[in-house]
């Protein structure tokens, strides 16, 4: 079949274990690698402390997502510069242990690809024909996730100041669409540009953007009592 | 269906959280990132009144603290949901959430 075709067009090519029917049986062998092992590490520790990725997770599963981390991570090797990816095929965030090496980065990546396993888990994502539907995300994921915090900016020597944070996340969205499928950048551009305003403005699960663990947390305490704040307005 | 008993009704926040939102608003690091957000200067004032308004329906339970903490809070509400989603949002979670990862491969083969 035309299977090597498809896995370029959707980007598995930049995933080079998935799908190839390799799975558990060799999961022994792989755990003793260091990157592996350093990845696991960094994911628990992320998922157990980092304050997005526990608003993720908590919205997750109070829309009937609930996440484990055995099922839904998936450490591995990866082509290029991606630090991680999510399979919607298979419901699996996959993490590029040999492109993540400190904890900041991992927790960036997490929150990164938890908003998109929430958007799948909460609206009708067509994520394999329908590029607004995945510029869509990628422009949340890239907003809301500290990807275009300013000290990521600067520390990219990306200098900028007044609205610099949308220029950011308009470049990061065009960006990773152009690495997960094959379209002319202007292309991308143009469809990145017909839903930025909406997409820019839905902060769900946080009801604000994130600019650091300080807003994060503030979002999470008003998720948490969002019972009581619906039945008092 | 029927609306509490008005005695039963408490402000959406907890007095303090009006406090520290109002406090975290004001702060260097919310002011420089919202500029570098939005280009625009971060306006607070909202939540001081807002915090005001919470302790007066506390300590004297005044109607108009009520009214006033309401309004703010369904305003606030409105502007967040100010935009026309992309996508259609699911009534219920993804079948195939917590379909075993075995099973897919067997399916693929």
């Amino acid at each position: 079949m035309d299977q090597t075709k498809q896995d370029e067009e959707y980007g598995y090519d930049l995933f080079p274990e998935r799908n190839t029917g390799k799975h558990k049986k060799s999961q022994i062998r792989d755990s003793l690698f260091i990157f592996n092992h350093k990845c696991q590490v960094m994911l628990t520790f992320a998922i157990e402390t980092s304050p997005y990725a526990k608003l993720l997770l908590g919205a997750m599963k109070n829309s009937g997502c609930k996440v484990m981390k055995d099922r839904h991570f998936s450490c591995e090797d990866c082509d290029g510069t991606v630090s991680g990816g999510f399979d919607a095929a298979s419901s699996q965030i996959v993490l590029c242990q040999n492109n993540i090496h400190q904890q900041s980065h991992m927790n960036r990546v997490v929150t990164h690809e938890l908003i998109h396993a929430f958007d799948h888990c909460r609206a009708h994502v067509d994520w394999f024909n329908n590029f607004k539907h995945l510029a869509c995300s990628e422009i949340r994921a890239a907003n809301l996730s500290g990807d275009c915090s300013f000290s990521n900016e600067v520390a990219r020597f990306n200098f900028g100041l007044k609205e610099h944070h949308q220029e950011c996340v308009r470049g990061r969205a065009v960006r990773s669409i152009l690495a997960v499928r094959k379209i002319s950048r202007e292309e991308a551009q143009k469809i990145v540009d017909e839903v930025f305003d909406s997409c820019f403005n839905d902060h769900a699960p946080f009801g604000r953007i994130p600019h650091g663990n300080k807003d994060a947390k503030f979002a999470y305490r008003e998720y948490a009592n969002r019972d009581r704040y619906y039945a008092n307005l | 269906m029927d609306r509490p008993a008005e005695t039963s009704w408490r402000p959406p926040r907890a007095c303090e959280d009006y406090l520290s939102e109002f406090r975290h608003c004001k702060s260097l690091f919310n002011r420089f990132h919202h500029y570098y957000a939005y280009g625009t200067a971060a306006s607070c004032q909202q939540w001081k009144v807002d915090y005001n308004n919470c302790r007066e329906w506390e300590n004297h339970r005044l109607t108009e603290a009520k009214d006033a903490l309401r309004k703010s809070e369904s305003s606030r509400l409105g502007e967040k949901r100010n935009f026309t989603p992309v996508w259609k949002l699911r009534q219920e979670p993804p079948s195939d959430w917590h379909r075993p990862l075995n099973q897919e491969n067997q399916q693929d083969s």
